[in-house]
């Protein structure tokens, strides 16, 4: 079976980033220290592939901070399948993430 | 709130594509303000975070290149093709002329290039087949073509090493009796070697065991797939079981799978053909010859054996008559290649049909690659506006290919069916002689084949307007060309011109093939095959000899049948003969002596026709008795030894006396000679485009002891008064009360027959009419498009004219004088490919040369002649301007 996007190691430490509830681009680019210009770029990327999926943040809650509403990212089921492999193939990187996770995993 | 940043993003939003831009600035700004926010409220706001805070903002310019690339070769060209299949839905009768012109277009090359796949690409449908080879001969410099005799088979079997198998097949049929209904099946009889050599087994059972070819062995059979499931219910036990086969018992021994057939599936079963190693004829060519080559041997290594072979003849069979007379006609082998030899002539008529349609396409290609210039130059307004606001020349020029994919791709889509609809339709008026036909099917190569015939319509149309466009300034060209402006820019119409005297070029070509063809047609229609064809109907008849063993019977039901049927009413006349011409059946054709021209001992024997006939056979055919008399009831029967010579043969040999009483003999001198009693008229007897052949009849009835094997198949002609077919019934019903058993094979009219001799020239003709037909259609409409297009341009133009005193009559001329030109030019650059082209369809020609003067300045008489008249429109159109109006209007 053919892959949607290739899993290199900045794809599936912005995978892991999200998992673990960075949700917005610039805390992706925070939690992974990937460099900044190429996290947007994966993003869009996954996205178009549908293993993430973006949506707007209540209005409500950016009102409150006066700021515009923010865009965040979230797995979608294939993204969620996608992990297993994430975790299979990196999982140092995992740890990094969840240091709780044995490598036995 | 102005965070810092802002600016950044904004003008890199310019860089998103339009759809996706506001989001995309939404986001970025949402991003920016909250890390600015953050960096205040976290108190980390020192100048090297807000310094990082930038270049992480400025990083947005990476994001929207990516997202800009990404769309372009994403989901750009899904956007292209779905703007332009939009674009073309608003303009539905330029679309529906366009796709239809592309789907015959791609529709009749993927319908022929079914036909040459099937027939000339694919190999045979047998393991190893570039291994297989034909084996034939020739005789007297080429003059003979003959097929293999026993003797000779026996010859590359034994000696031939480069040879690893040789086999021998020749058709055969055999009356099969299920439910009391006698059936006639066609079949083969082969030599037992003939299924290993093509390498195919049987599904159920086994093929021939070697020594089953013998004389004397078991009569044995091997059904065919097709007569296994109809006549005997796909029984599996039928292996071993005996059937009735022409009155012969004979035990079925296996059945071959379904798609098995050689030469086609015509054959529904497979006997042995016996030959008796002992006395095999040298001489006697009858079967079709067939071998596979030894590993290591080359179609040129056979050939050096086998010449060195029949050089050695006299050497190999010392005192064999048949050895000497092979070495006096001169025979030497021809080897080919099996395919080369199954599809024969065929392949140059079907190379040239798929050229024809090729240039057809080509045409409707130019033709809608003129419509696209125009749609082009009346979109420049449009095109201006996408380049002014801001999109590229690529993209401008993707919008142009979208659109040539869009209208290829529909009518790639509809000439598919377009396509398997014709192939269906022609595969019913094909030839009956085109070979390997039942192969014929659509399949994934012809699929792919259409695809790229599709694609390259795509890229041929669409590279029009690339062409016109491509050029570096592009935004200054639509920004000049958005209106009238410089209405005869050379360069502007030099492509369109060109583009119509290609097409006026094309269709010179195709119009002169079709033009010789057709003079082709008229002079083989117009050759006497020497027989009436009207009101004439023939039959074939063959008593197997199971049925009716002694040769005098069958002679007896041979006579008794035409007696009864000369009686009937609406029989003008009935005859019999081995068979009829043109009718496809073997004639046999050999040595024969002239009396008082004996043969020195280096000259080659008299050859000639030798059909067999009987008293009511020339009335009844219609064949003009010249001198003397046609046979009478008693020849041959009671001893009469009277022959009747052919004009050719007569003149041929006595070209300044009479024929009459003069005497010839077959063969060998122990044969009595026969005394030449009639001349008749020539007739045609294998084709109508080749000369008489020289014949001398001879008497149906003869005697045990003649030369002749007893007829036991024969044709039945029948004159008749009203309409022939209507007689068929009376036939059968004669037939039945003199044997129930006896079936009627191949009922025709000789008016079919003769069209079956035709077929070839007409089927070629039908086509190269058809594509030229269409050819002259599109190169008209490329004319008045173009001539209409330069009218309405210089409406302004011809205002001033007729303003300054022009007649409507001089502008209608100016107009008409530019439609003639191109035209002209078109003709002459067709005339010049013409004489280059037309020279390959010289084979298929009859009656006229390649370069036939006449069929040249007709048509190009003719083409520019309605080039001139399809101009003739617009010109009423220019002349009728009114030149105030025109002066006004912007």
């Amino acid at each position: 079976m053919g892959r949607l996007f290739s899993l290199t190691y900045p794809t599936a430490a912005v995978l892991l980033a999200i998992r673990h509830g960075h949700r917005y681009g610039f805390d992706v680019m925070d939690a992974t220290g990937l460099p900044d210009g190429t996290v947007y770029p994966i993003l869009r990327r996954l996205e178009r592939r549908g293993v993430l999926a973006g949506a707007w943040e209540d209005e409500a809650v950016a009102r409150a901070e006066q700021r515009p509403p923010r865009r965040y990212y979230r797995l979608t089921p294939v993204g969620e399948s996608a992990m297993g492999e994430v975790t299979d193939r990196f999982p140092v990187l995992v740890r990094l993430f969840d240091p709780g996770a044995g490598l036995a995993r | 709130m102005n965070a810092p940043g802002l600016r950044t993003i904004a003008v890199a939003s310019r860089l998103v594509p339009a759809a996706r831009r506001d989001a995309w600035r939404r986001e970025w700004e949402a991003e920016a303000a909250w890390a600015w926010r953050r960096l205040g409220r976290d108190g980390a706001d020192s100048a090297a975070a807000r310094i990082r805070l930038r270049a992480r903002i400025l990083t947005c310019v990476i994001d929207a290149l990516v997202e800009r690339k990404e769309t372009m070769t994403m989901s750009g060209l899904i956007d292209d093709l779905r703007f332009a299949a939009r674009g073309l839905a608003r303009h539905p009768a330029f679309t529906l002329v366009t796709v239809v012109t592309l789907a015959l277009g791609i529709g009749a090359n993927t319908a022929v290039f079914t036909l040459v796949d099937d027939v000339l690409l694919r190999p045979l449908p047998f393991p190893g087949s570039d291994r297989l080879v034909s084996l034939e001969h020739l005789g007297r410099d080429g003059q003979d073509e003959l097929p293999i005799s026993a003797g000779l088979y026996l010859l590359y079997r034994d000696h031939a090493g480069s040879l690893e198998a040789v086999a021998m097949h020749t058709g055969t049929a055999a009356n099969l009796v299920t439910d009391g209904q006698p059936e006639r099946v066609l079949g083969q009889s082969v030599t037992p070697g003939f299924f290993r050599t093509l390498r195919v087994s049987a599904v159920l059972g086994r093929t021939f065991a070697e020594q089953e070819g013998a004389p004397g062995a078991e009569p044995v059979v091997v059904l065919g797939d097709g007569l296994w499931r109809a006549s005997f219910g796909a029984d599996p036990s039928i292996v071993g079981r005996t059937i009735q086969m022409s009155g012969v018992s004979r035990r079925v021994v296996g059945v071959m799978p379904p798609d098995f057939g050689f030469p086609d599936r015509t054959a529904r079963f497979w006997v042995p053909l016996e030959v008796d190693e002992t006395q095999a004829p040298l001489g006697a060519f009858f079967a079709g010859g067939i071998a596979r080559m030894a590993p290591g041997a080359t179609l040129e290594s056979v050939r050096r054996e086998a010449e060195d072979l029949t050089s050695r003849l006299p050497e190999l069979f010392p005192g064999d008559g048949g050895a000497e007379f092979l070495r006096g006609v001169g025979l030497r082998p021809r080897i080919r290649s099996l395919k080369e030899q199954l599809v024969g002539d065929v392949g140059r008529t079907l190379w040239i049909l798929l050229g024809t349609v090729g240039f057809v396409l080509l045409i409707a290609c130019a033709n809608v690659a003129n419509l696209l210039l125009v749609r082009a130059e009346g979109r420049q307004r449009e095109l201006a506006l996408r380049v002014a606001v801001g999109a590229g020349r690529v993209q401008v020029l993707r919008s142009f290919m979208g659109e040539s994919l869009v209208l290829a791709g529909v009518g790639g889509v509809l000439g598919t069916g377009v396509a398997a609809s014709a192939v269906r339709l022609t595969s019913r008026m094909i030839p009956a002689d085109l070979p390997r036909l039942a192969e014929v099917g659509m399949d994934a190569r012809v699929w792919g084949f259409t695809a790229v015939v599709t694609l390259g319509c795509a890229v041929f149309f669409g590279f029009f307007p690339l062409l016109h466009y491509g050029a570096d300034d592009l935004a200054g060209q639509l920004r000049d060309g958005s209106g009238r402006g410089s209405t005869s820019g050379p360069a502007r119409h030099r492509l369109r011109n060109t583009l119509v005297v290609a097409q006026v070029a094309l269709a010179l070509v195709l119009l002169v093939g079709s033009g010789l063809m057709f003079r082709s047609f008229l002079a083989i229609r117009a050759v006497d095959p020497g027989f009436e064809t009207e009101n004439v109907l023939t039959a074939r008849i063959i008593v197997p000899s199971g049925e009716i063993e002694g040769w005098q019977e069958t002679m007896t039901l041979f006579r008794q049948l035409r007696e009864r049927m000369e009686q009937q009413p609406g029989v003008l006349a009935a005859g019999l003969v081995g068979s009829v011409p043109l009718g496809r059946g073997g004639v046999s054709f050999g040595g024969l002596e002239v009396e008082d021209h004996p043969r020195g001992p280096n000259e080659l024997p008299v050859f000639a026709l030798q059909p067999q006939a009987d008293a009511g056979y020339f009335t009844a055919m219609g064949i003009a008795v010249l001198e003397g008399r046609a046979f009478e009831p008693g020849d041959g029967a009671d001893g009469v030894r009277a022959a009747v010579v052919s004009r050719s043969f007569a003149e041929h040999w006595w070209p300044d006396g009479s024929a009459l009483g003069r005497r010839v003999r077959l063969g060998a001198p122990d044969e009595g000679w026969y005394t030449i009693v009639g001349v008749v008229a020539d007739v045609h007897d294998r084709a109508l485009e080749e000369p008489p052949r020289e014949a001398v009849y001879f008497p149906t009835l003869l005697d045990a002891g003649g030369p002749f094997a007893p007829a036991r198949a024969q044709d039945i002609v029948l004159r008749t008064a009203g309409d022939p077919m209507d007689l068929l019934p009376v036939l059968r019903r004669e037939l039945r009360a003199l044997n129930p058993r006896i079936p009627l094979a191949n009922p025709r009219t000789m008016a079919e027959v003769r069209r079956g001799a035709t077929a070839r020239t007409s089927f070629t003709l039908a086509m190269l009419g058809a594509a030229a037909g269409i050819a002259l259609l599109l190169g008209l409409v490329g004319i008045y498009g173009v001539v209409s297009y330069v009218v309405s341009q210089r409406t302004r133009e011809i205002g001033v004219r007729m303003a300054l005193g022009a007649s409507s009559g001089s502008v209608r001329r100016m107009v008409v004088r530019q439609g003639f030109a191109l035209a002209a030019a078109g003709v002459v650059g067709g005339v010049a490919v013409a004489l280059v082209l037309s020279r390959v369809m010289g084979a298929l020609l009859f009656g006229v040369g390649s370069t036939d003067p006449v069929t040249y300045v007709v048509v190009a008489g003719t083409l520019v002649g309605v080039a001139t008249l399809a101009s003739w429109l617009p010109a009423r159109r220019a002349a009728a301007v009114d030149p105030s109006g025109a002066l006004r209007a912007d």
